[in-house]
Protein backbone atom coordinates (compact mmCIF):
# COMPACT_ATOMS: atom_id res chain seq x y z
CA UNK A 1 0.00 0.00 0.00
CA UNK A 2 2.63 2.33 1.37
CA UNK A 3 4.76 1.38 -1.58
CA UNK A 4 2.15 1.96 -4.43
CA UNK A 5 1.95 5.77 -3.10
CA UNK A 6 5.33 5.50 -2.94
CA UNK A 7 5.30 4.97 -6.62
CA UNK A 8 1.97 7.33 -7.80
CA UNK A 9 3.79 10.06 -5.77
CA UNK A 10 7.07 9.76 -7.81
CA UNK A 11 5.65 9.59 -10.93
CA UNK A 12 3.25 12.51 -10.28
CA UNK A 13 6.70 14.36 -8.84
CA UNK A 14 7.77 13.77 -12.23
CA UNK A 15 5.15 14.71 -14.68
CA UNK A 16 5.02 18.22 -12.35
CA UNK A 17 8.92 18.52 -12.54
CA UNK A 18 8.80 17.45 -16.76
CA UNK A 19 6.05 20.47 -17.19
CA UNK A 20 7.96 22.58 -15.47
CA UNK A 21 11.07 22.19 -17.93
CA UNK A 22 8.75 21.92 -20.74
CA UNK A 23 6.91 25.03 -19.76
CA UNK A 24 10.91 26.76 -19.01
CA UNK A 25 11.92 25.66 -22.50
CA UNK A 26 8.95 27.71 -24.20
CA UNK A 27 9.69 30.47 -22.55
CA UNK A 28 13.39 29.99 -23.73
CA UNK A 29 12.35 29.53 -27.16
CA UNK A 30 9.94 32.78 -26.85
CA UNK A 31 12.96 34.99 -25.66
CA UNK A 32 15.78 33.67 -27.58
CA UNK A 33 13.63 33.44 -31.05
CA UNK A 34 16.27 35.52 -32.93
CA UNK A 35 19.36 34.02 -31.62
CA UNK A 36 20.20 31.03 -32.75
CA UNK A 37 22.96 29.75 -30.75
CA UNK A 38 21.54 30.21 -27.32
CA UNK A 39 18.17 28.77 -28.74
CA UNK A 40 20.24 25.68 -29.89
CA UNK A 41 22.02 25.31 -26.46
CA UNK A 42 18.94 25.28 -24.36
CA UNK A 43 16.37 23.38 -26.10
CA UNK A 44 19.91 20.74 -25.89
CA UNK A 45 20.23 21.05 -22.14
CA UNK A 46 16.48 21.03 -21.46
CA UNK A 47 16.08 18.33 -23.42
CA UNK A 48 18.54 16.58 -21.20
CA UNK A 49 17.53 17.66 -18.24
CA UNK A 50 13.85 16.12 -19.12
CA UNK A 51 15.39 13.08 -20.02
CA UNK A 52 17.02 12.71 -16.73
CA UNK A 53 14.38 13.58 -14.65
CA UNK A 54 12.38 10.51 -16.59
CA UNK A 55 14.87 8.32 -16.85
CA UNK A 56 15.74 8.74 -12.56
CA UNK A 57 11.99 8.39 -12.20
CA UNK A 58 11.54 5.34 -14.04
CA UNK A 59 14.58 3.74 -12.36
CA UNK A 60 13.38 4.77 -9.12
CA UNK A 61 9.97 3.14 -9.66
CA UNK A 62 11.80 -0.48 -10.87
CA UNK A 63 13.86 -0.38 -7.76
CA UNK A 64 10.79 0.08 -5.88
CA UNK A 65 9.14 -2.49 -7.71
CA UNK A 66 12.06 -4.97 -7.22
CA UNK A 67 11.99 -4.05 -3.25
CA UNK A 68 8.52 -5.20 -3.02
CA UNK A 69 9.38 -8.79 -4.66
CA UNK A 70 12.81 -8.67 -2.89
CA UNK A 71 10.41 -8.32 0.25
CA UNK A 72 7.90 -10.86 -0.55
CA UNK A 73 10.58 -13.29 -1.18
CA UNK A 74 11.74 -12.95 2.07
CA UNK A 75 8.85 -13.61 3.44
CA UNK A 76 8.01 -16.99 1.20
CA UNK A 77 11.53 -18.09 2.33
CA UNK A 78 11.03 -17.49 6.29
CA UNK A 79 7.87 -19.26 5.80
CA UNK A 80 9.26 -22.24 3.71
CA UNK A 81 12.33 -22.70 6.04
CA UNK A 82 10.34 -21.84 9.77
CA UNK A 83 7.18 -24.06 8.35
CA UNK A 84 8.97 -27.24 8.08
CA UNK A 85 11.35 -26.74 10.92
CA UNK A 86 8.85 -26.09 12.79
CA UNK A 87 6.71 -29.50 11.96
CA UNK A 88 10.09 -31.43 12.37
CA UNK A 89 10.73 -29.78 15.69
CA UNK A 90 6.44 -30.57 16.70
CA UNK A 91 7.52 -34.05 15.95
CA UNK A 92 10.52 -34.89 17.72
CA UNK A 93 9.74 -33.23 20.57
CA UNK A 94 6.61 -35.34 20.66
CA UNK A 95 8.44 -38.52 19.78
CA UNK A 96 10.66 -37.62 22.97
CA UNK A 97 7.83 -36.47 25.63
CA UNK A 98 5.11 -39.32 24.73
CA UNK A 99 4.44 -42.65 24.89
CA UNK A 100 3.31 -44.01 21.31
CA UNK A 101 3.20 -47.13 19.39
CA UNK A 102 5.09 -48.36 16.91
CA UNK A 103 3.16 -47.74 14.22
CA UNK A 104 2.76 -44.02 15.13
CA UNK A 105 6.76 -43.80 15.58
CA UNK A 106 6.63 -44.93 12.15
CA UNK A 107 3.83 -42.61 10.87
CA UNK A 108 5.93 -39.32 12.49
CA UNK A 109 9.51 -40.34 10.76
CA UNK A 110 7.52 -40.43 7.52
CA UNK A 111 6.04 -36.96 8.13
CA UNK A 112 9.52 -35.77 9.78
CA UNK A 113 11.29 -37.17 6.02
CA UNK A 114 8.79 -35.40 4.39
CA UNK A 115 9.42 -32.18 6.04
CA UNK A 116 13.44 -32.69 5.81
CA UNK A 117 12.47 -33.15 2.19
CA UNK A 118 10.70 -29.89 1.66
CA UNK A 119 13.15 -28.04 3.77
CA UNK A 120 16.35 -29.73 1.48
CA UNK A 121 14.16 -28.48 -1.77
CA UNK A 122 13.92 -25.23 -0.68
CA UNK A 123 17.62 -24.79 0.61
CA UNK A 124 18.45 -26.39 -3.21
CA UNK A 125 16.72 -23.55 -5.01
CA UNK A 126 17.96 -20.45 -3.16
CA UNK A 127 21.15 -21.83 -3.77
CA UNK A 128 20.70 -23.22 -6.93
CA UNK A 129 19.21 -19.32 -7.86
CA UNK A 130 23.25 -18.16 -6.34
CA UNK A 131 24.99 -20.05 -8.49
CA UNK A 132 23.14 -19.79 -11.73
CA UNK A 133 22.82 -16.25 -11.44
CA UNK A 134 26.75 -16.30 -10.64
CA UNK A 135 28.03 -18.49 -13.83
CA UNK A 136 25.53 -17.46 -16.52
CA UNK A 137 27.94 -18.91 -19.51
CA UNK A 138 30.84 -21.44 -18.63
CA UNK A 139 31.03 -24.83 -17.09
CA UNK A 140 31.69 -28.12 -18.70
CA UNK A 141 29.83 -29.09 -21.43
CA UNK A 142 28.87 -32.19 -22.72
CA UNK A 143 26.57 -34.28 -25.01
CA UNK A 144 23.42 -34.77 -22.66
CA UNK A 145 20.35 -37.34 -24.05
CA UNK A 146 17.40 -34.72 -23.10
CA UNK A 147 14.81 -37.53 -23.29
CA UNK A 148 16.76 -40.08 -20.62
CA UNK A 149 17.07 -36.55 -18.43
CA UNK A 150 13.36 -35.71 -18.75
CA UNK A 151 12.48 -39.75 -18.21
CA UNK A 152 14.06 -39.35 -14.92
CA UNK A 153 11.99 -35.77 -13.73
CA UNK A 154 8.57 -37.35 -14.40
CA UNK A 155 9.70 -40.63 -12.63
CA UNK A 156 10.96 -38.55 -9.52
CA UNK A 157 8.06 -36.23 -9.58
CA UNK A 158 5.51 -39.17 -9.33
CA UNK A 159 7.22 -40.27 -6.33
CA UNK A 160 8.33 -36.99 -4.55
CA UNK A 161 4.70 -35.65 -5.09
CA UNK A 162 2.83 -39.38 -4.47
CA UNK A 163 1.23 -39.28 -7.91
CA UNK A 164 0.12 -42.30 -9.61
CA UNK A 165 2.14 -43.57 -12.40
CA UNK A 166 -0.37 -42.04 -15.07
CA UNK A 167 -0.99 -38.60 -13.36
CA UNK A 168 2.11 -37.29 -15.36
CA UNK A 169 2.77 -38.34 -18.85
CA UNK A 170 5.82 -38.05 -21.02
CA UNK A 171 6.19 -38.11 -24.85
CA UNK A 172 9.42 -38.62 -25.82
CA UNK A 173 10.41 -38.72 -29.80
CA UNK A 174 10.58 -42.49 -29.44
CA UNK A 175 12.56 -42.80 -33.28
CA UNK A 176 15.39 -40.73 -32.22
CA UNK A 177 17.73 -39.46 -29.35
CA UNK A 178 17.08 -35.65 -29.46
CA UNK A 179 21.03 -34.24 -28.01
CA UNK A 180 21.77 -31.52 -26.53
CA UNK A 181 24.95 -29.61 -25.20
CA UNK A 182 24.65 -28.77 -21.67
CA UNK A 183 25.39 -29.58 -17.89
CA UNK A 184 23.47 -32.58 -17.34
CA UNK A 185 22.57 -31.33 -13.74
CA UNK A 186 21.12 -28.30 -14.96
CA UNK A 187 19.15 -29.77 -17.15
CA UNK A 188 17.29 -31.45 -14.83
CA UNK A 189 17.00 -29.07 -12.74
CA UNK A 190 14.93 -27.12 -15.61
CA UNK A 191 12.87 -29.94 -16.27
CA UNK A 192 11.76 -30.87 -12.56
CA UNK A 193 11.23 -27.05 -11.63
CA UNK A 194 8.94 -27.30 -14.08
CA UNK A 195 7.11 -30.53 -13.71
CA UNK A 196 7.16 -29.81 -10.07
CA UNK A 197 5.01 -25.83 -10.94
CA UNK A 198 2.84 -28.02 -12.99
CA UNK A 199 1.87 -30.50 -9.98
CA UNK A 200 1.57 -27.98 -7.50
CA UNK A 201 -0.36 -25.73 -10.02
CA UNK A 202 -2.47 -28.86 -10.68
CA UNK A 203 -4.61 -28.58 -7.72
CA UNK A 204 -6.47 -32.42 -6.69
CA UNK A 205 -6.83 -33.62 -10.49
CA UNK A 206 -3.11 -33.68 -11.48
CA UNK A 207 -2.63 -34.07 -15.56
CA UNK A 208 0.88 -32.89 -16.57
CA UNK A 209 2.13 -34.12 -19.81
CA UNK A 210 5.72 -33.60 -20.63
CA UNK A 211 6.54 -33.85 -24.49
CA UNK A 212 9.55 -33.62 -26.32
CA UNK A 213 9.80 -32.51 -29.82
CA UNK A 214 12.26 -31.49 -32.67
CA UNK A 215 10.47 -28.23 -34.43
CA UNK A 216 13.35 -27.67 -36.33
CA UNK A 217 16.30 -29.46 -37.20
CA UNK A 218 18.69 -27.51 -34.80
CA UNK A 219 16.31 -27.15 -31.86
CA UNK A 220 14.51 -28.84 -29.43
CA UNK A 221 11.62 -28.39 -27.41
CA UNK A 222 10.74 -29.74 -23.83
CA UNK A 223 6.96 -28.74 -23.61
CA UNK A 224 5.54 -29.20 -20.19
CA UNK A 225 1.65 -28.78 -20.21
CA UNK A 226 -0.43 -28.94 -17.48
CA UNK A 227 -4.42 -28.25 -16.71
CA UNK A 228 -4.36 -26.31 -13.21
CA UNK A 229 -4.92 -22.75 -12.51
CA UNK A 230 -3.56 -21.38 -15.57
CA UNK A 231 -2.00 -17.80 -15.65
CA UNK A 232 -3.76 -14.89 -16.54
CA UNK A 233 -2.22 -13.27 -19.88
CA UNK A 234 -0.76 -10.28 -18.22
CA UNK A 235 1.77 -12.10 -16.18
CA UNK A 236 2.63 -14.92 -18.81
CA UNK A 237 6.33 -12.38 -19.29
CA UNK A 238 6.47 -11.80 -15.53
CA UNK A 239 6.36 -14.97 -13.88
CA UNK A 240 10.08 -15.45 -15.09
CA UNK A 241 11.31 -12.41 -13.33
CA UNK A 242 13.54 -13.26 -9.81
CA UNK A 243 11.08 -13.76 -6.54
CA UNK A 244 7.88 -12.60 -8.52
CA UNK A 245 4.95 -14.94 -7.72
CA UNK A 246 1.61 -15.23 -9.52
CA UNK A 247 -1.03 -13.46 -7.43
CA UNK A 248 -3.93 -16.77 -6.98
CA UNK A 249 -6.87 -14.88 -6.18
CA UNK A 250 -8.20 -18.62 -4.85
CA UNK A 251 -8.45 -19.87 -2.46
CA UNK A 252 -5.77 -22.61 -3.05
CA UNK A 253 -2.60 -20.27 -2.30
CA UNK A 254 0.68 -22.00 -3.61
CA UNK A 255 3.84 -22.02 -1.55
CA UNK A 256 7.17 -21.10 -3.31
CA UNK A 257 10.38 -18.94 -3.19
CA UNK A 258 8.96 -17.50 -6.57
CA UNK A 259 12.85 -18.80 -7.63
CA UNK A 260 11.81 -21.87 -9.92
CA UNK A 261 11.03 -20.36 -12.99
CA UNK A 262 13.87 -17.64 -12.87
CA UNK A 263 16.22 -20.55 -12.75
CA UNK A 264 14.40 -22.27 -15.55
CA UNK A 265 15.08 -18.99 -17.44
CA UNK A 266 18.76 -18.30 -16.29
CA UNK A 267 19.90 -21.78 -17.32
CA UNK A 268 17.67 -21.90 -20.92
CA UNK A 269 19.48 -18.76 -21.65
CA UNK A 270 23.15 -19.81 -20.54
CA UNK A 271 22.35 -23.35 -22.68
CA UNK A 272 21.70 -20.61 -25.56
CA UNK A 273 18.06 -21.44 -25.69
CA UNK A 274 14.74 -19.64 -24.09
CA UNK A 275 11.85 -20.54 -22.52
CA UNK A 276 7.81 -19.18 -22.73
CA UNK A 277 4.95 -20.25 -21.29
CA UNK A 278 1.36 -20.20 -22.80
CA UNK A 279 -1.76 -20.03 -21.44
CA UNK A 280 -5.23 -20.30 -22.38
CA UNK A 281 -6.00 -17.63 -19.13
CA UNK A 282 -7.05 -18.67 -15.57
CA UNK A 283 -8.46 -22.07 -14.58
CA UNK A 284 -7.52 -23.73 -18.30
CA UNK A 285 -3.84 -24.63 -17.69
CA UNK A 286 -0.68 -23.60 -18.74
CA UNK A 287 2.51 -24.85 -20.80
CA UNK A 288 5.65 -24.15 -20.49
CA UNK A 289 8.26 -24.74 -23.42
CA UNK A 290 11.77 -24.85 -23.31
CA UNK A 291 13.50 -23.97 -26.71
CA UNK A 292 17.54 -25.62 -26.59
CA UNK A 293 19.95 -25.47 -29.35
CA UNK A 294 19.90 -29.66 -30.90
CA UNK A 295 23.26 -31.14 -31.21
CA UNK A 296 23.69 -32.46 -34.55
CA UNK A 297 24.37 -35.93 -34.79
CA UNK A 298 27.95 -36.92 -34.09
CA UNK B 1 -11.89 -31.70 28.40
CA UNK B 2 -12.04 -28.27 25.98
CA UNK B 3 -12.90 -28.42 22.58
CA UNK B 4 -9.80 -26.76 20.28
CA UNK B 5 -9.90 -25.27 16.66
CA UNK B 6 -7.07 -25.43 14.80
CA UNK B 7 -6.12 -23.32 11.89
CA UNK B 8 -3.97 -24.32 9.88
CA UNK B 9 -2.89 -24.54 6.54
CA UNK B 10 0.07 -26.88 6.88
CA UNK B 11 -1.16 -30.62 7.25
CA UNK B 12 2.10 -31.60 8.92
CA UNK B 13 1.97 -29.06 11.85
CA UNK B 14 -1.62 -29.00 12.02
CA UNK B 15 -1.58 -33.18 12.71
CA UNK B 16 1.18 -33.02 15.16
CA UNK B 17 -0.83 -30.39 17.10
CA UNK B 18 -3.90 -31.99 17.26
CA UNK B 19 -2.07 -35.34 18.57
CA UNK B 20 -0.68 -33.55 21.31
CA UNK B 21 -3.38 -31.67 22.06
CA UNK B 22 -5.72 -34.67 22.22
CA UNK B 23 -3.12 -36.68 24.18
CA UNK B 24 -4.10 -34.17 26.96
CA UNK B 25 -7.23 -35.06 26.79
CA UNK B 26 -8.39 -31.98 24.64
CA UNK B 27 -11.27 -32.27 21.25
CA UNK B 28 -8.89 -30.48 18.65
CA UNK B 29 -11.12 -29.99 14.92
CA UNK B 30 -8.64 -28.43 12.15
CA UNK B 31 -9.49 -26.35 9.50
CA UNK B 32 -7.25 -25.41 6.75
CA UNK B 33 -8.14 -21.81 5.93
CA UNK B 34 -9.75 -18.30 7.02
CA UNK B 35 -13.05 -18.66 6.01
CA UNK B 36 -13.76 -22.06 7.12
CA UNK B 37 -12.86 -20.80 10.61
CA UNK B 38 -15.07 -17.86 10.62
CA UNK B 39 -18.01 -20.14 9.43
CA UNK B 40 -17.19 -22.11 12.30
CA UNK B 41 -16.77 -19.69 14.97
CA UNK B 42 -19.53 -17.17 13.90
CA UNK B 43 -22.01 -18.59 11.40
CA UNK B 44 -22.37 -21.72 13.39
CA UNK B 45 -21.69 -20.32 16.46
CA UNK B 46 -20.19 -23.78 17.66
CA UNK B 47 -19.00 -23.92 20.75
CA UNK B 48 -14.92 -23.37 21.21
CA UNK B 49 -12.34 -22.77 24.41
CA UNK B 50 -9.96 -21.95 21.98
CA UNK B 51 -8.26 -21.20 18.58
CA UNK B 52 -5.02 -21.78 17.56
CA UNK B 53 -4.59 -19.70 13.98
CA UNK B 54 -1.99 -19.42 12.19
CA UNK B 55 -1.28 -16.19 10.16
CA UNK B 56 -0.51 -16.91 7.09
CA UNK B 57 -3.58 -18.91 5.58
CA UNK B 58 -5.36 -18.69 1.79
CA UNK B 59 -7.44 -16.22 1.37
CA UNK B 60 -8.62 -14.42 4.63
CA UNK B 61 -4.98 -14.56 7.03
CA UNK B 62 -5.20 -14.62 10.68
CA UNK B 63 -5.09 -11.35 11.35
CA UNK B 64 -8.23 -10.91 9.12
CA UNK B 65 -9.50 -13.78 10.97
CA UNK B 66 -8.98 -12.40 14.85
CA UNK B 67 -10.27 -8.73 13.70
CA UNK B 68 -14.09 -10.23 12.04
CA UNK B 69 -13.94 -12.62 15.12
CA UNK B 70 -13.49 -9.66 17.57
CA UNK B 71 -15.69 -7.27 15.81
CA UNK B 72 -18.66 -9.93 15.46
CA UNK B 73 -18.16 -9.83 19.34
CA UNK B 74 -16.80 -13.58 19.16
CA UNK B 75 -14.09 -13.62 21.95
CA UNK B 76 -13.00 -16.77 22.03
CA UNK B 77 -9.35 -16.77 23.24
CA UNK B 78 -7.30 -16.96 20.24
CA UNK B 79 -3.39 -18.28 20.25
CA UNK B 80 -1.78 -17.22 17.13
CA UNK B 81 0.86 -19.12 15.71
CA UNK B 82 3.52 -18.35 12.92
CA UNK B 83 6.36 -17.82 11.30
CA UNK B 84 6.18 -14.23 11.28
CA UNK B 85 8.32 -13.23 14.40
CA UNK B 86 9.26 -9.63 13.85
CA UNK B 87 8.29 -7.24 16.60
CA UNK B 88 5.65 -5.94 14.24
CA UNK B 89 4.36 -8.79 13.28
CA UNK B 90 3.35 -9.56 16.80
CA UNK B 91 1.92 -6.15 17.44
CA UNK B 92 -0.36 -6.83 15.18
CA UNK B 93 -1.28 -9.82 15.88
CA UNK B 94 -2.22 -8.56 19.35
CA UNK B 95 -4.22 -5.75 18.21
CA UNK B 96 -6.06 -7.59 15.52
CA UNK B 97 -7.30 -9.23 18.47
CA UNK B 98 -5.17 -12.41 19.83
CA UNK B 99 -4.62 -13.13 23.16
CA UNK B 100 -1.30 -14.74 22.87
CA UNK B 101 1.18 -15.16 19.65
CA UNK B 102 4.12 -17.90 19.32
CA UNK B 103 6.26 -17.71 16.76
CA UNK B 104 7.29 -20.28 14.80
CA UNK B 105 9.39 -22.75 15.54
CA UNK B 106 8.07 -23.17 18.79
CA UNK B 107 8.76 -25.49 21.87
CA UNK B 108 5.88 -28.02 22.42
CA UNK B 109 5.43 -27.68 26.48
CA UNK B 110 5.62 -23.66 26.07
CA UNK B 111 2.94 -24.11 23.33
CA UNK B 112 1.00 -26.18 25.75
CA UNK B 113 1.54 -24.37 28.37
CA UNK B 114 -0.08 -21.25 26.84
CA UNK B 115 -2.62 -22.55 25.69
CA UNK B 116 -3.55 -24.23 29.22
CA UNK B 117 -2.89 -20.42 30.73
CA UNK B 118 -5.84 -19.16 27.78
CA UNK B 119 -8.10 -22.37 28.71
CA UNK B 120 -7.72 -21.54 32.42
CA UNK B 121 -7.90 -17.85 32.09
CA UNK B 122 -11.51 -18.86 29.83
CA UNK B 123 -12.59 -21.00 33.09
CA UNK B 124 -11.42 -18.33 35.76
CA UNK B 125 -14.17 -15.81 33.43
CA UNK B 126 -16.87 -17.97 33.58
CA UNK B 127 -16.55 -19.07 36.98
CA UNK B 128 -16.71 -15.05 38.27
CA UNK B 129 -19.69 -14.30 36.14
CA UNK B 130 -21.43 -17.65 37.07
CA UNK B 131 -20.24 -16.74 41.05
CA UNK B 132 -20.59 -12.73 41.15
CA UNK B 133 -23.28 -11.63 38.09
CA UNK B 134 -22.46 -8.09 37.46
CA UNK B 135 -23.36 -5.49 39.13
CA UNK B 136 -25.52 -3.90 36.93
CA UNK B 137 -27.75 -7.56 36.26
CA UNK B 138 -29.04 -7.24 39.87
CA UNK B 139 -30.54 -10.20 41.91
CA UNK B 140 -31.66 -12.12 38.59
CA UNK B 141 -30.97 -15.97 39.60
CA UNK B 142 -28.69 -18.28 37.74
CA UNK B 143 -32.35 -20.16 36.30
CA UNK B 144 -34.62 -18.29 34.58
CA UNK B 145 -37.79 -20.50 32.70
CA UNK B 146 -40.42 -19.16 30.44
CA UNK B 147 -42.99 -20.68 27.69
CA UNK B 148 -40.63 -24.21 27.90
CA UNK B 149 -37.28 -22.29 27.43
CA UNK B 150 -35.09 -22.24 30.48
CA UNK B 151 -31.89 -20.08 30.29
CA UNK B 152 -29.11 -21.48 32.96
CA UNK B 153 -26.86 -18.53 33.24
CA UNK B 154 -24.14 -20.80 35.44
CA UNK B 155 -23.93 -22.97 32.81
CA UNK B 156 -24.37 -20.82 29.84
CA UNK B 157 -26.36 -21.82 27.84
CA UNK B 158 -30.39 -22.15 26.69
CA UNK B 159 -32.24 -25.05 27.25
CA UNK B 160 -35.05 -25.28 24.86
CA UNK B 161 -37.54 -28.42 23.32
CA UNK B 162 -35.06 -28.98 20.59
CA UNK B 163 -32.23 -29.02 22.72
CA UNK B 164 -29.56 -26.80 24.03
CA UNK B 165 -27.26 -23.72 22.69
CA UNK B 166 -24.57 -22.68 24.19
CA UNK B 167 -24.34 -19.26 24.90
CA UNK B 168 -21.33 -16.73 24.68
CA UNK B 169 -20.49 -14.50 28.05
CA UNK B 170 -21.62 -11.51 26.19
CA UNK B 171 -24.90 -13.40 24.99
CA UNK B 172 -25.24 -14.69 28.70
CA UNK B 173 -24.66 -11.01 30.04
CA UNK B 174 -27.03 -9.22 27.87
CA UNK B 175 -29.84 -11.50 28.21
CA UNK B 176 -29.60 -11.44 32.23
CA UNK B 177 -29.78 -7.89 31.81
CA UNK B 178 -33.13 -8.33 29.85
CA UNK B 179 -34.02 -10.64 31.93
CA UNK B 180 -34.09 -8.13 35.20
CA UNK B 181 -35.44 -5.66 33.03
CA UNK B 182 -38.11 -7.83 31.80
CA UNK B 183 -41.70 -6.05 30.22
CA UNK B 184 -39.70 -2.56 30.27
CA UNK B 185 -38.32 -1.14 27.47
CA UNK B 186 -34.48 -0.96 27.27
CA UNK B 187 -32.16 1.76 24.82
CA UNK B 188 -29.32 0.27 23.17
CA UNK B 189 -27.44 3.26 24.49
CA UNK B 190 -28.90 1.75 27.72
CA UNK B 191 -27.61 -1.53 26.89
CA UNK B 192 -24.04 -0.51 26.15
CA UNK B 193 -24.23 1.69 29.02
CA UNK B 194 -24.65 -1.29 31.56
CA UNK B 195 -23.73 -4.34 29.58
CA UNK B 196 -20.73 -3.53 27.70
CA UNK B 197 -19.89 -0.63 29.76
CA UNK B 198 -19.50 1.70 26.44
CA UNK B 199 -20.08 5.51 27.04
CA UNK B 200 -18.56 6.37 24.59
CA UNK B 201 -21.02 7.48 21.28
CA UNK B 202 -20.40 3.52 20.15
CA UNK B 203 -22.17 2.15 17.05
CA UNK B 204 -25.16 0.53 18.24
CA UNK B 205 -25.58 -2.14 15.58
CA UNK B 206 -23.39 -4.60 17.34
CA UNK B 207 -26.58 -4.93 19.78
CA UNK B 208 -28.99 -5.85 16.85
CA UNK B 209 -26.54 -8.68 15.93
CA UNK B 210 -26.91 -9.82 19.31
CA UNK B 211 -30.12 -9.50 19.58
CA UNK B 212 -30.95 -11.45 15.91
CA UNK B 213 -29.09 -14.27 17.59
CA UNK B 214 -30.50 -14.67 20.32
CA UNK B 215 -34.02 -14.55 18.71
CA UNK B 216 -32.76 -17.59 16.70
CA UNK B 217 -31.97 -19.57 20.17
CA UNK B 218 -35.55 -18.55 22.01
CA UNK B 219 -37.84 -17.47 19.11
CA UNK B 220 -39.97 -19.94 17.32
CA UNK B 221 -40.02 -18.09 14.50
CA UNK B 222 -37.18 -14.96 14.60
CA UNK B 223 -38.67 -13.18 12.32
CA UNK B 224 -41.67 -12.63 13.80
CA UNK B 225 -40.72 -12.66 17.43
CA UNK B 226 -42.96 -13.46 20.37
CA UNK B 227 -40.90 -12.85 23.70
CA UNK B 228 -37.71 -10.39 22.28
CA UNK B 229 -39.63 -7.35 20.99
CA UNK B 230 -38.30 -4.30 19.42
CA UNK B 231 -39.70 -0.95 20.54
CA UNK B 232 -39.21 1.42 17.53
CA UNK B 233 -37.23 4.40 17.95
CA UNK B 234 -36.28 3.00 21.43
CA UNK B 235 -34.46 -0.42 21.57
CA UNK B 236 -35.53 -3.57 22.82
CA UNK B 237 -38.40 -5.29 25.56
CA UNK B 238 -38.34 -8.31 26.54
CA UNK B 239 -41.88 -10.19 27.39
CA UNK B 240 -41.47 -13.78 29.11
CA UNK B 241 -44.66 -14.05 27.85
CA UNK B 242 -46.05 -18.16 28.72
Amino acid sequence: MTRRKAIAFFVAFCVLLVAAAVSLNIGWIVINARSITPLILGVATFALIITGIIVYTVFLVMEIKRNEDHDTFINAVTHELKTPIASIKLYLETLQSRALTEEQRRHFYGVMLADADRLHRTVDQVLKAGIVREKRKAGPRSPVDIGAIARECVDLAVVRHHLPPSAVALDTQADQRLMVLGEADDLRTVISNLVDNAVKYSGESVRVTVALAAPTPETVWVRVQDRGIGIPHKQLKRIFNRFYRVQTRGLKQVKGTGLGLYIVRTIAKAHGGRVFAQSEGEGRGATFTVELPRLARV
Amino acid sequence: MSRVLIVEDEQHLADGLRFNLEAEGHQAIIVCDGVQALDRLLTERDHYDAVILDVMLPGKDGFEVASSLRAAGQYVPILMLTARGRPEDVLRGFESGADDYLPKPFELAIFLARLRGLLRRRRWSQQEVAAAPAPANGAVPDVFSFAGRTLDFSTMEIRARDGSHPLTLMECQLLRYLVKNAGKPVSRKAILEDVWDLHESTDTRAIDNFIVRLRRYLEDNPASPRFLLTVRGVGYKFVPTV
